[in-house]
């Protein structure tokens, strides 16, 4: 009951804000949409340490049936395991820190407000659809109400050219994965005759032999469904080549960002992964791609997210790279873990986009880090609290950070399988990167030399109290997440933790093997993270004509990671200007000639034959009686012609 | 000749013809229609009564009953519109109206 | 005599004549004051009698001429919904029309107690009964507006022409009687169970009850009163018109078709074929042409008759289901439709050309967006409520191996998607006049309460699917 309140409660709050909110007023409507927010963290939490804390099993709230045509059955479940349980708590304690935060954040905007906080409602309330769906159908709706949302807010600031066109990209990006993700669910009902999780899982065993003839090979199942769930995953998670999307995606506001673009919706692809663990097991092959994407993605996201100027843009590759990491664990089979560093990353996460945005609140809606600098006597709060998220970033013991990311990094290793050494090395290496593009941004904004304009610096100040508390609460997060929940989620505790709502196969536990890597291997990250922040030292305080230096005698990688390995534009050579030509041909040619050429057509003659009909309607009740007749006697013939 | 039902059914087709020619090969008055209806609704009655007659079964003679009760009740409102149509267009001619068609 | 099956109508009548005389000794002249207050009651006496009927029990009472089952109490709950829709929209427009008379309710609350009567009847006489205290409320209600023309003209028409359809219906009820002795639906079911044996008078008969109800629900080609009557009659009236006398006279074919006449199903599955079709074709086509709104609303409630027909022609389970399922999403779209509709004044001017929408989205875009959601609900495009009307009868169809009818149907609908597009195109991308005056509040609720419904029907679909199932089995065992 209280956990169906924690999801609904979002929902009333979207409709109460968004239907009324030209008439109750913007406080009004933000006074609402806070109020249910806490009303559903309150909830959610109590939810999930009341089952943490007993020996409950998994449990469904029933919210009625939904579709019921032939042997396709749908229901509107809430599941209540750990698993999602955990998902909702984060979601709603995260999302009501943002919704305070952007009190402040949205303060002097010239829109009215009560848009942007339906919008963030309903975003939660799509968000929480998704973690609790006790089917893929459901599952999916909560996909797509969280891309619209998504797509709703990036666009939020509907008279900037560059929002509505990220907006669009990120909606179009989404649309290709999310076919591969609706093909998989048909398959899966195809297969399994169901779409409800329980019923799957308890029948992948017997499917584990079954094969798919496509395109005139033969592929097994199992390895189908889950490549094509992955690639759906891959675009709401931005992996490598469906990744494109996220860094536009910063165009919305810096809020939108930290909840939708960091800490939860982008997540959902590793949701998915370890919702779908059952599945995913019986895959090695689709598992081990997992992992080769996850681990790629970390390490490029890295390399670029080194030579961003853009504030936001820095942490959003940074998201992208962690969020690599998660899929390189659930790759590896340690979906604990990567649920671990999911938790812990939405709260530093959340907490260094907040902290931008402060910058950014601070600066005047400045976002470049080299027209900012030696900013922290202006803002000495917002310096400590990035200070925190960077240090629970980069994996400093014993902020949360280190605590999963060392995870999953021994995890990687732990595997032992050849992709696993793969994405070992990857991100090893992207944990250096990381430390160095976060000290990097650090000493960018707030140390060193201001190179900042003036007038900005005049104005520059600290941030109201409704945005510093914020995040002062997630600083908390970022400090202890870590070290409360590693019993819970990889310690001694899990197994009685997750209750069997992560499978691992059998003979496969790489949780128990975790504490067998070599002490050289715990200790890797964090020497490669002190290395990275050295280098940053050097680089942008010690010596800050280095890093220019450097990018001008390798001008050739300089620019290739600048222009985020060319993705954007080999796309748009390879996708999108052959279909703007193919559209412009179809338009021209197709359209203008052949496809309005008939309807029109068509229109003219149903337009000829209504003027007929109408001719009858005369408006004489003798003409309309007469017809009454000859319709009887008509019906009177044909009744008796064809009895 | 005896009269038996198929009299009795005769009588009512031709009754029923009559009244719905009444309705559309009338052009001159709006009064003559509803006195048509009237026409149909005996030829109903007609053969409620013959045939509750002739099957031995009283429940043609209460729809009968209930079919000329109806028929009060119907009058009275064909009439009131007629007159409510009256005071507005100021005639009943049948071909008069035609306001509103297409 | 188990009399309790007809508590929910004895309650409205009672109800109706106590306000009725209530009215009139509150005086007459006492403004719209009085006819708010008798709305009110109805409104009120409407909620009681759909208590009733949820808490009511099921069976056969007066001596085999009254049925109260799942199917009669799915098809009075959403007559009592339309009427109360109806009803509603009302207030405001009589209020400003001048027409704010106490009578008004009672007539809507007497002609859904005929309503009711019909679609629980299972004996000739309750079924003619309960349709003539129907019509004869309709025929006033059409010609309310009494010191208009066009009202009073669509009264008399309606009149004229609803009289000769209830001469042809009660013709055919006397050959039914006459040639099988009885008026008792379940007694005439039996006597039809070998159908060979069937007298041609008997088949005759049943043509003309057909065709006494094909009137009512406007069916081609009985439906020639419906656009002249839609234009003239006060637009709250047409909105009521368009949707619970539709369901009970819709609902009393599928039961005429079910029960009694179950046997003859190959005989008058063509018919109904036919008149299906020519709906279909005619509603569509003809409403092309339109500019009066009204109008065009008639050409598409014919229309819609005949998607509806499709699921009674198919003559299973599955397609009264799917009739059932249409009438709840058509009422409600329809309801909401009339709301934007009543809503089009300027300077206290009643505006009815669809030209008068244009611009509407710059200057009332809420009511644009609810106008929207009707047209593309109407048009049958997924995910509005419309949409699922037309997929469960079409599906039956398919399943019963329909074909053509099923193609027809989607056919016509795309034709039927242009002018309701078209709409739309008025809406935002006409140069537009100046806005409407303020819209009353309770225009603006029927509109968010049946938007939100249409909107929202694919969320919750299961509770209609299932009392639809259930009443069709009633019948379509």
């Amino acid at each position: 009951m209280i956990y169906a309140v924690a999801i609904l409660a979002p929902l009333a709050g979207a409709l109460v804000s968004g239907l009324s909110g030209r008439v109750i007023g913007d406080r009004a409507a933000q006074a609402v949409s806070i109020f249910v927010m806490v009303l559903a963290a309150v909830c959610g939490s109590i939810a999930f340490f009341s089952l943490a804390n007993s020996d409950m099993e998994p449990a469904f709230v029933s919210l009625g049936s939904w579709v019921d045509v032939g042997t396709f059955h749908a229901d509107w479940d809430l599941r209540y395991d750990t698993l999602s349980a955990a998902m909702v708590a984060m979601v709603t304690f995260v999302s009501t820190l943002i919704h305070i935060y952007s009190v402040g954040y949205m303060g002097h905007d010239k829109y009215p407000k009560y848009r942007f906080f339906a919008y963030l409602n309903l975003f939660t309330f799509a968000m929480l659809m998704l973690v609790t769906a006790d089917n893929l159908l459901q599952l999916f709706f909560g996909w797509e109400g969280v891309g619209l949302a998504s797509y709703l807010l990036i666009g939020y600031w509907y008279d900037r050219p560059a929002a509505c066109a990220a907006a669009i990209k990120a909606f179009l990006v989404n649309r290709i994965a999310d076919v591969f993700f609706a093909v998989g669910i048909a398959l899966t009902f195809v297969k399994f005759g169901t779409i409800e999780f329980n019923s799957i899982f308890a029948a992948v065993p017997q499917h584990v032999a079954d094969t798919y003839a496509i395109f005139g090979g033969s592929y097994p199942a199992l390895e189908v469904i889950a490549f094509l769930l992955f690639i759906g995953a891959m675009g709401k998670s931005a992996q490598i080549g469906l990744h494109v999307w996220l860094p536009d995606a910063m165009e919305g506001p810096t809020p939108v960002s930290a909840l939708i673009h960091a800490a939860t919706m982008v997540t959902a692809g590793v949701f998915l992964m370890a919702r779908m663990s059952p599945v995913m097991e019986f895959a090695p092959t689709a598992l081990a791609f997992v992992t080769f994407i996850g681990a790629t993605t970390a390490l490029f996201a890295a390399t670029v997210g080194c030579v961003q100027n853009d504030i936001k843009r820095v942490i959003a590759y940074s998201t992208c790279s962690q969020l690599g990491y998660m899929f390189a664990a659930a790759g590896v089979g340690a979906y604990q873990v990567s649920m671990y560093h999911l938790i812990t990353h939405a709260f530093f996460k959340a907490l260094l986009f907040l902290g931008a945005g402060s910058v950014i609140h601070a600066m005047s809606d400045e976002q470049d880090m080299r027209r900012m600098g030696g900013l922290a006597k202006y803002a000495p709060w917002t310096c400590a609290l990035m200070w925190i998220g960077n240090l629970a970033l980069a994996g400093i013991p014993p902020l949360a950070g280190s605590w999963s990311k060392d995870a999953i990094i021994s995890a990687t290793y732990a595997a032992g399988s050849g992709v696993g050494t793969y994405a070992f090395f990857c991100t090893v290496a992207a944990a250096f990167l990381t430390a160095f593009y976060s000290w990097r941004l650090l000493f960018m904004t707030f140390h060193g030399r201001s190179n900042a304009d003036p007038h900005a610096l005049e104005h520059a100040h600290e941030s109201p109290f409704v945005m510093v508390g914020p995040l002062l609460v997630l600083a908390v997060g970022a400090i202890f997440a870590g070290w409360l929940l590693n019993n819970w989620f990889i310690g001694e505790g899990s197994a009685e933790f997750w209750r069997g709502s992560i499978y691992n196969l059998p003979g496969k536990d790489i949780l128990a093997r975790l504490e067998q890597v070599p002490t050289l291997v715990e200790y890797l990250p964090l020497g490669m993270a002190i290395a990275g922040i050295a280098l940053a030292y050097l680089f942008y305080i010690a010596n800050p004509r280095l890093p220019v230096r450097l990018a001008d005698s390798y001008a050739g990688i300089y620019r290739f990671l600048l222009n985020k390995w060319y993705f954007d534009e080999l796309y748009n050579a390879i996708l999108v200007r052959p279909a703007m030509r193919l559209a412009a041909f179809l338009w021209h040619t197709g359209d203008a000639r052949l496809i309005d050429g008939m309807p029109n057509g068509l229109a003219a003659l149903a337009a000829g034959s209504s003027r007929e009909t109408v001719k009858l309607q005369t408006g004489s009740i003798a003409v309309y009686a007469f017809t009454m007749l000859i319709g009887v006697v008509a019906l009177v013939s044909v009744f008796l012609v064809f009895r | 000749m005896e009269v038996g039902i198929t009299h009795y059914l005769v009588v009512s087709a031709i009754l029923l013809v009559l009244g719905v020619f009444g309705i559309f090969l009338n052009r001159k008055n709006v009064i003559v229609i509803l006195m048509s209806i009237e026409l149909i609704l005996l030829a109903v009655n007609l053969n409620f009564v013959a045939f509750s007659a002739a099957l031995n079964d009283l429940a043609g003679q209460i729809m009968a009953m209930f079919v000329l009760t109806v028929a009060a009740a119907e009058a009275a409102i064909g009439l009131a519109i007629v007159v409510v149509y009256f005071r507005n267009r100021g005639s009943i001619q049948v071909e008069d109206v035609t306001l509103m068609k297409g | 005599m188990n009399w309790t099956t007809a508590i929910p109508e004895i309650f409205l009548s009672v109800a109706g004549l106590a306000i009725l005389v209530f009215g009139v000794l509150r005086g007459r002249y006492s403004g719209p004051g009085n006819a708010l207050v008798c709305s009110m009651l109805v409104l009120a006496s409407f909620a009681v009698a759909a208590i009733l009927i949820i808490g009511g029990n099921h069976g056969i009472g007066y001596n085999g001429q009254f049925t109260t089952d799942a199917f009669s109490s799915y098809a009075k709950l959403l007559i009592l919904a339309g009427a109360a829709l109806g009803l509603v929209l009302s207030l405001d427009y009589n209020r400003l029309e001048g027409l704010a008379r106490f009578e008004f309710p009672v007539l809507v609350l007497l002609s859904t107690v005929g309503m009711m009567v019909m679609v629980s009847a299972s004996s000739m006489m309750t079924l003619y009964l309960g349709l003539e205290l129907q019509s004869l409320s309709l025929y006033v209600l059409a010609a309310f507006a009494r010191d208009t023309l066009r009202s009073s003209e669509a009264g008399l028409k309606f009149f004229v022409l609803g009289a000769l359809a209830s001469g042809l219906l009660l013709y055919g009820i006397s050959l039914v009687y006459g040639f099988s002795g009885t008026m008792d639906f379940n007694v005439l079911a039996r006597s039809f169970a070998d159908p060979a044996g069937v007298a041609p008078g008997l088949i005759v008969g049943v043509v003309f009850i057909v065709a006494g109800l094909a009137f009512k629900i406007s069916a081609v080609p009985f439906h020639m009163w419906t656009p002249d009557v839609y234009e003239g009659a006060p637009t709250p009236v047409t909105g009521f018109f368009s949707t619970a006398p539709k369901v009970a006279a819709i609902c009393l074919i599928v039961r005429l078709m079910g029960t009694p006449f179950g046997h003859l199903l190959a005989s008058w599955q063509q018919l109904i074929v036919l008149v299906s079709i020519a709906s279909m074709v005619l509603g569509s086509l003809a409403a092309i042409g339109q500019t009066n709104i009204k109008r065009l609303m008639a050409y598409s409630s014919i229309g819609h008759m005949g998607y509806a027909l499709i699921g009674l022609a198919v003559g299973t389970a599955e397609g009264v289901r799917g009739v059932l399922i249409y009438m709840v999403t058509y009422v409600f779209m329809n309801a909401g439709t009339f709301a934007c509709l009543i809503a089009m004044r300027r300077r206290g001017i009643a505006l009815d050309k669809i030209s008068d929408l244009s611009g509407l989205g710059r200057t009332d875009p809420m009511l644009a967006g609810w106008m929207t959601v009707f047209m593309f609900s109407m048009a049958g495009i997924p995910p509005m409520s419309g949409f699922f009307g037309k997929l469960y009868v079409f599906l039956a169809a398919v399943q019963a191996g329909m074909w053509t009818l099923a193609v027809i149907g989607v056919l016509t609908s795309v034709i039927g998607a242009y002018y309701y597009l078209r709409i739309i195109k008025v809406m935002y991308f006409d140069e537009g006049g100046e806005a409407f005056d303020r819209r009353p509040m309770s225009l603006s609720v029927v509109a968010a309460a049946a938007g939100l419904f249409t909107l929202f029907f694919f969320v919750f679909p299961a509770p209609f699917v299932g009392a639809a199932q259930a009443a069709a089995r009633v019948l379509f065992g």
